[in-house]
């Protein structure tokens, strides 16, 4: 809606931190669908979730039997619930509005990674990807699990039974497989420890095509764009690859169904190939040539037009951002502390990475003001433009003059009420309600500080004047003064106001105020500041910007 | 003793015959001018505040009195209902704003920082801030949840006269006596455009349409003028009332067509067809200006408020 204000010409991808947010030691991190709310694991079991907007915390998710640290959190597509999975082999589901644990089923190995289905929004299913097993789906209204091939190998003959609550043959105990659903949850994509994706329907089991990636070496993170046109390969050897979706979209099954129509034997690796290649092509490798860095948490941008991968050396947060031509744009530089997880917001150029730490750090565009923005008639140029004027402009009675009138047509018909439904959701079912916010309830005054308070400051305030040490801070006209209050600062803010002198010291200022003396006026504009307190340390905890 | 006065002018749609809006009652609690009236969003409650330092919560169905919410120490000038009905935020010539719960009736919450009376106030669609604009020249972005100030914006130069957020709460829209209309960036408080610069006249209102695309200001030179901001241009201009002194609220009227709806210092409601800009209909009955106007969200009916020598909540209905 705004979108024709902003300025087009600065490009599309965070550049500096912004904010972190702090709370406990946070592990890993996700957007709902719309990017309004960030859920967070914790080291101590329990979920935060923080309103974006307003960077605070919007609801807390915690239980007594879930204490151990989570491994991965996911929403379910209109954002009613939450998935966890923990270090103690358990996935939790959770109910986002009332804040109450579901279920919470108990694996036989801890999960790394859990996905809900995307398909519904009150999914039964979930993938759940564990240490060192074979993917599986985990049934959530009945715990059942069933497990997923993860190669198909050449012997075989005929369909093998998938086992139950047993681990699969033919993978090493050390190697977690990576593995994830595609857009509308019809098919699951697996990436295993010889470099091969699978596409296996889940409802059957059945390995339905083959994509070998040239190295063979083990893929350790699978992921589609939000678009599901492009998948995104983590490997160990060092390669971010993006391959391009030939199915299309929802109706990927009977088109695989087409594909290997003439192939009768599934298990025909020649065949599981020819298929293969006519899902996944190939698109672009990303690397890094000069330092061979291993990639963490690499992932697509809201609109797909960015992949974003975290290095992931120890000691050092740099994330990786790349235009999907292949070009590096970005490489954001963070404090000395690795990254544990990176998300890109579903729809502003934001990305919010944790780090080691606990912390989670948002990085953001440095906004300038556009100079356009201070008279309605300014426009900004690419550049310098030479001016001719007109014929008659210096007449003293210009003719052109009098054409300057309205180039709209008044009795044109005006839409106030329509809203255009916005691309970037568009796959948006309306019959179901999205959860986007929580409700903020205001918290309520202490009564103390009311009562005493509006007498004593409103006389504060009316004697005050303008020289005190707010108006200072001004920034020239029409800028703002960024008091954005990450909870550092609440809590910093609360201290403060612990410290604030009490509300008998403010009596005795008021008092102070009514018989003017040299002592008092000093006094008023440290009190003034004390008690609009709200930019305390201003809105970084010092040493957080990157290069 | 209430007469309503039908002026068709030319040019109208003319598929709908508009049917007048007739007097339904007038309601005579409060003790001195009443600066604002507005319907809540889920169209149970109707809220007045007035110079007499008290607002007071209606019954929208019954007209009936459930609250008197006490507390302020001086009038108020403006008052914003939470997107759920549940909270009021009220702003007052003692400098604060203050949260009220609509329900119990009680004061919730206390927001301080001003440094001059605080004249506009509303919510943002999420409810999570109050964005407030004060005699200070400020505005101010307030956090719901905590009630400490988020932002505070200086960018006018004379008293700040309305603000508003648009639906998706990425804008606000600040108009100021110094004869600008501005349109602010919420996340990062940055200036975005101005939509008015002239010295003069004063913009004394200002507020975007239910889809956000279009604005609606009202300068004291007896004019309303519907913007397109994207573009810059204005689309629409309404005349006919009186507008010189006060800062009057207009508002869009969308349960049966589209109208415009504003008071006047000629004690009268206007009403204008959107499209065709003529003055639909007139309805008189207060005895002095007519500051705040407001539209219930799904009937037909109108509340308008009058100043201190009418003192009185009118409430108008059309029949069906």
């Amino acid at each position: 809606m705004n979108a024709s204000i902003i300025d087009p010409l600065q490009g599309d991808f965070p550049e500096v931190i912004e904010e972190y947010l702090e709370h406990g030691c946070m592990k890993c991190i996700a957007f709902n669908r719309r990017g309004t709310l960030l859920a967070a694991g914790c080291n101590d079991g329990s979920c935060v979730i923080w309103d974006f907007e307003t960077r605070g915390i919007a609801k807390i998710l915690h239980d007594d039997e879930c204490s151990s640290p989570i491994t991965s959190i996911c929403w379910s597509k209109y954002g009613h619930r939450i998935l966890v999975s923990a270090a103690d082999k358990s996935l939790i589901l959770w109910d986002v509005m009332s804040g109450k644990k579901i279920t919470r089923i108990v694996l036989q190995q801890t999960p790394l990674q859990a996905r809900l289905h995307p398909g519904s929004s009150t999914p039964s299913l979930c993938l759940a990807c564990p240490l060192s097993c074979a993917p599986m789906i985990v049934d959530l209204n009945t715990g059942d699990t069933t497990l997923l091939k993860v190669s198909v190998s050449e012997t075989c003959n005929g369909p093998t039974p998938p086992s139950r609550n047993k681990c699969s043959d033919g993978i090493t105990s050390f190697t977690p497989t990576a593995a994830c659903f595609n857009k509308y949850g019809t098919l699951v994509y697996v990436g295993n420890s010889k470099g091969e994706i699978l596409v296996i329907d889940y409802k059957n089991g059945d390995v339905h095509a083959v994509v070998p990636i040239s190295g063979g070496s083990v893929i350790k993170n699978i992921v589609f764009s939000r678009n599901g046109q492009y998948l995104l390969t983590n490997s160990n050897d060092r390669i971010i690859r993006i391959y391009e979706n030939l199915l299309p979209l929802k109706d990927e099954v009977r088109a695989l169904d087409d594909l290997s129509g003439n192939h009768n034997d599934l298990n025909n690796i020649e065949n599981l190939k020819a298929v293969g290649s006519k899902c996944l092509t190939l698109f672009r490798e990303f690397q890094d040539s000069i330092t061979k860095v291993h990639w963490k948490a690499p992932c697509f941008s809201g609109d797909g037009e960015w992949v974003v991968g975290g290095s992931a050396s120890k000691g050092e947060h740099k994330i990786y951002i790349w235009d999907r031509a292949g070009h590096l744009v970005k490489i954001l530089e963070g404090p000395k502390e690795a990254l544990i997880d990176l998300a890109w917001h579903p729809v502003h150029p934001i990305v919010v990475s944790v780090s080691l730490n606990g912390l989670v750090y948002i990085w953001a565009k440095d906004y300038t003001e556009n100079w356009s923005a201070f008279a309605p008639d300014f426009k900004e140029l690419e550049e310098n433009e030479e001016y001719v004027e007109r014929e008659d402009e210096f007449d003293l009675i210009p003719e052109t003059e009098k054409v300057k009138g309205p180039d709209v047509d008044e009795d044109e018909e005006v839409d106030i009420v329509t809203v255009e439904k916005d691309a970037t959701f568009s796959d948006s079912d309306m019959s179901q309600e999205e959860l986007c916010y929580l409700p903020s309830t205001p918290s309520r005054d202490v009564p103390e500080q009311q009562e005493k308070c509006v007498e004593s400051s409103s006389k504060l305030l009316d004697s005050n004047n303008t020289g005190s040490p707010l108006s200072e801070e001004a920034g020239p006209n029409g800028h703002m003064m960024n008091h954005a209050s990450s909870p550092l600062e609440d809590d910093a803010g609360r201290m403060k106001r612990k410290r604030k002198p009490s509300e008998k010291v403010l009596e005795l200022q008021a008092e102070k105020v009514k018989k003017p003396s040299k002592s008092s006026k000093s006094e008023k504009p440290k009190s003034k500041s004390l008690a609009d307190q709200d930019n305390g340390n201003g809105f970084h905890g010092g040493g957080l910007y990157d290069e | 003793m209430a007469t309503s006065t039908t002026s068709s002018g030319g040019g109208g749609t003319g598929t709908q015959t508009f049917k007048p809006y007739r007097h339904l009652k007038t309601l005579k609690d409060h003790e001195n001018a009443v600066s604002c009236v507005k319907f809540s969003n889920d169209g149970t409650l109707l809220a007045s505040a007035s110079l007499d330092k008290t607002l007071i919560i209606w019954s929208s169905a019954t007209l009936t009195l459930c609250h008197r919410l006490v507390g302020h120490s001086e009038g108020i000038s403006d008052l914003a209902w939470s997107s759920d009905s549940h909270y009021i935020c009220s702003a007052s010539d003692d400098h604060t704003l203050r949260i009220w719960d609509a329900t119990g009736g009680d004061c919730v919450k206390i927001l301080r920082g001003h440094d001059d009376v605080v004249f506009c106030v509303n919510f943002n669609p999420q409810s999570s801030y109050i964005v407030s604009g004060s005699f200070d020249e400020t505005i101010k972005v307030w956090d719901v949840k905590t009630g400490k100030c988020v932002h505070t914006i200086k960018g006018h130069t004379m008293p700040v006269t309305s603000v508003h957020y648009n639906r998706d709460g990425t804008l606000i829209i600040s108009a100021s006596h110094d004869g600008s209309c501005k349109i602010w960036d919420t996340r990062t408080g940055n200036l975005l455009k101005t939509l008015i610069e002239d010295k003069a006249p004063a913009v004394s209102f200002a507020k975007f349409s239910p889809n956000g695309k279009f604005i609606l200001a009202a300068t004291l030179n007896d004019t309303l003028k519907l913007w397109n901001y994207g573009s810059g241009k204005f689309l629409k201009i309404y005349s006919g009332h009186v507008n010189r002194v006060y800062c009057i609220t207009s508002t869009f009227s969308v349960t049966n067509g589209r109208y415009i709806v504003s008071g006047s210092e000629d004690r009268c409601v206007y009403i204008w067809d959107l499209q065709a800009k003529n003055m639909i209909q007139k309805l008189e009955g207060h005895t002095d200006t007519v500051i705040s106007v407001t539209c219930h969200p799904t009937e037909n009916k109108i509340a308008s408020a009058g100043l201190a020598g009418d003192r009185t909540v009118r409430v108008w209905v059309q029949d069906s």
